[in-house]
């Protein structure tokens, strides 16, 4: 059992974030060593600064609200809920003043960000079981989902759990010792291999790794490329 | 199919991956919110007409050859090995897109589904398994191109014949006609403008008395504006009939070059042609302009029922001429309705990309996928259906029988050059 | 009209704009048979440049052009 801990929390996680980085910066590097598209692929009227609106449609899924705002809604709550939890997974390496210009609590959310995700992708998952979003959709759409799931759900556990059972021995300083010595090359799992607790760490940890690893492959690249699609589409 | 086909059809394929295009197959998430944008699907809901389903048939052979998901596992993101199967489903998806882009109004990230089916018609030639009828029109179209010299007499004679009723539109006194001047003015060089029409007499008549009664410099092209080319998909041909409108316009050294009522050709050559020497402007645009600057007066007691007009999405969506044509209505005093409050979400007429070329094989087609078209057109209890394309108004008018309405279809330019004050 | 020339079939294609008769035209000749001729009658001048261009890349063979007030006739020979 402690084989597979360890297998999981350190092995694995480097392996997890080599696969990660190196596949996605090759895959950036393949597409932009395309070549150029001769002439415009932009939509009228347009509107200026065209700059403004790219980022506007960007980040704010302009046409999802327009033409499925339920669905826009989940959308959004989604990747914001997601980069909440990149920040917080980040204040669990160290404190990053930056992060603390709206003060919080470390790790932030208590949890809800995480049950919150789980909702919105229960619903994303649904929606793919019914036509017409059903006929389009491919088995890869269905593992992000449940991966990603899995993922969330093992991870937003450990915090419900420990305000449920006054868990003390597994908190934000002992799993700063574990990434912190996964940061600096000297692994050690010490910190967080609590009986009892440590398996939906390991759980948690395993599910994050299939997705980082999954990354490059899948159509999550899109969060690289909806900035420049949109810039096209705006000219 | 023979490894050799299939090796260079997925040449053919890597041809068209450009930056965009590499992104576009990439990208997408498959959250289905363009399915409502395509009329095929609005007017027939079916999956297979589902914007994502049509350029999925695309992606899932470029997963397969071109993706290491595809090759690791096929299975993950159901990639398609090329075969007569895929082609079937290729020609299937790509003959029932017009190209008209109103999905990629929709998309969260702006997939161009208009580009990932031109792969599709790429792959379809290479097979030799495109419309034979697309694929004729072009050759005939580039045939004529290269025996220009040869049919120059008889296109001259062609021309003689319509003269009379350029003037029967647009009387020039004798006094306004310098020496040589012709109603239809050809091969002129030094002209200002240069008039690419279709090889029809409905496209130039109207447009020749316009430019007469504006006073224009302008001079008509020997070949004619469409491009079959761009139909079929074939940036060779596409390319060669390009080409030589552009070398004309070099060789007579004009300051504009203005296409006609034609939705591709404008398309093809604002965007394709490259910086140029001259402008380019479609005969909507040059209209606009003759009536603001007070070149042409126009009687705005003629028009006494209710008008429409529908954006080309090729000129308008896809070109940008979105105000002129409003405009142009406007002064003619016409009773104006517009189709869809914002007209980048006007729904296509359901003939483009070739489809009103292909005739009567695609007739039923046409009509069941322009069904919402229809109806679009009927809510605004509009008489007039004016638009600026040859292709929707031939499509427009096939609608209009098809659907009974009591709509008359009519060319914007036509309208203008009846409605001419001498 | 012609006293040379044997028709075997007559196309009317009075009335349709570019390129319709070409297009029409295209798919008549597979009716008749090689070294068989269609008379193709259009009222669109495009057709002056286009029944050539077509019969050149299809392979077809224009016998004879002529024209009245109003009408194009052409005298097409299949030979492909
Ligand atoms: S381009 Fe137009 S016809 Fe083609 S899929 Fe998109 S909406 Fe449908
Ligand atoms: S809206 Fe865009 S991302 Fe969504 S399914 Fe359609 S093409 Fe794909």
């Amino acid at each position: 059992m402690d084989t597979i801990y360890y297998l999981v929390l350190v092995p694995m996680i480097y392996l997890a974030f080599f696969v990660f980085s190196v596949g996605t910066i090759i895959r950036l590097i393949n597409i932009w060593r395309k070549p150029k598209f001769p002439t415009t692929l932009q939509i009228y009227p347009e509107k200026k600064p065209s700059w403004l609106w790219t980022l506007f449609d960007t980040f704010l899924l302009n046409s999802a609200r327009r033409h499925n705002p339920v669905l826009w809604f989940f959308l959004m709550v989604f990747h914001f809920c997601f980069l909440l939890l990149i920040i917080g997974h980040l204040e669990l390496i160290k404190d990053f003043r930056i992060l603390q210009i709206i003060e919080h609590e470390i790790f932030l959310g208590k949890g809800f960000i995480g049950l919150i995700l789980s909702i919105s992708l229960i619903f994303f998952l649904f929606r793919r079981f019914v036509s017409p979003t059903k006929d389009l959709s491919v088995p890869e759409d269905y593992y992000l989902l449940i991966l990603l799931f899995l993922a969330v759900i093992f991870g937003s556990e450990m915090d419900w759990a420990r305000t449920l059972y006054g868990y003390e021995e597994m908190g934000v300083e002992d799993y700063r010792g574990y990434l912190m010595s996964l940061f600096l090359l000297k692994p050690d799992i010490s910190f967080v291999d609590a009986p009892g607790h440590s398996f939906m760490l390991v759980l948690h940890v395993f599910f994050a790794n299939l997705f980082l690893m999954f990354f490059p492959f899948s159509k999550i690249i899109h969060s690289f490329l909806s900035l420049p699609l949109n810039k096209l589409r705006r000219g | 199919m023979e490894e050799k086909l299939r090796e260079e059809l997925i040449k053919l394929f890597e041809s068209k991956l450009s930056k965009p295009m590499q992104m576009y197959l990439e990208t997408c998430s498959r959250c289905g919110i363009c399915t409502p944008a395509c009329h095929a699907y609005a007017s027939m809901p079916q999956a297979k007409y589902t914007p994502a389903y049509r350029a999925e048939v695309v992606r899932r052979i470029f997963k397969k050859y071109f993706k290491l998901q595809g090759k690791i596992a096929p299975a993950l993101g159901a990639a398609k090995v090329l075969d007569e199967n895929t082609l079937d489903e290729l020609y299937e998806a790509a003959y029932s897109c017009t190209g008209c882009r109103r999905c990629m109004v929709y998309c969260p990230f702006g997939i161009d589904t208009q580009q990932i089916m031109s792969i599709a018609k790429l792959l379809l030639i290479g097979a030799n398994a495109e419309p034979e009828l697309l694929t004729m029109l072009a050759d005939v179209s580039v045939s004529k191109g290269e025996g220009i010299e040869d049919m120059k007499e008889s296109f001259m004679q062609g021309l003689k014949r319509l003269e009379d009723q350029v003037l029967e539109k647009w009387k020039m006194e004798a006094g306004e006609m310098e020496a040589g001047e012709t109603p239809i003015p050809i091969d002129v060089e030094g002209a200002d403008l240069l008039y690419v029409a279709l090889a029809g007499a409905h496209s130039i008549i109207p447009a020749a008395a316009v430019f007469n009664a504006a006073g224009e410099k302008w001079t008509l092209s020997f070949f004619e504006a469409v491009n079959f080319g761009a139909f079929v998909g074939d940036p060779t041909k596409t390319k060669l009939i390009l080409d030589r409108i552009v070398n004309e316009a070099n060789r007579l050294k004009v300051k504009e070059v203005c296409i006609c009522e034609c939705g591709t050709a404008f398309r093809v050559m604002k965007q394709m042609s490259g910086s140029q020497p001259f402008e380019v402007s479609s005969i909507t645009d040059v209209h606009a302009k003759y009536i603001r600057e007070g070149k042409i007066k126009l009687d705005k007691s003629k028009l006494n029922l209710p008008v429409t007009y529908h954006d080309p999405c090729q000129i308008a969506r896809n070109g940008g001429v979105i105000d002129a044509p409003r405009y142009v209505l406007q002064q003619l005093g016409a009773d104006y309705r517009e189709l869809s409050a914002d007209p980048k979400y006007n729904w296509c007429c359901g003939g483009g990309g070739g489809l009103v070329a292909m005739g009567d094989e695609t007739h039923d087609f046409r009509m069941k996928s322009a069904k919402v078209k229809a109806d679009q057109v009927q809510q605004t209890e509009a008489k007039i259906l004016a638009t600026a394309c040859e292709n929707c108004h031939a499509q427009l008018s096939d609608i209009s029988k098809h659907y009974n309405m009591d709509v008359e279809v009519k060319y914007l330019s036509s309208m203008v050059a009846d409605a001419l004050i001498q | 009209m012609s006293d040379e020339i044997n028709v075997d079939k007559v196309m009317d294609l009075k009335g349709m704009p570019c390129p319709m008769p070409i297009v029409k035209v295209s798919k008549g000749i597979k009716d008749v048979e090689v070294g068989q001729v269609i008379q193709a009658i259009s009222t669109d001048p495009g057709s002056l440049t286009d029944f050539p261009a077509w019969a050149r890349t299809s392979g077809n063979e224009i016998l004879k052009t002529e024209q009245t007030e109003e009408e194009f006739v052409f005298y097409i020979k299949r030979t492909a």
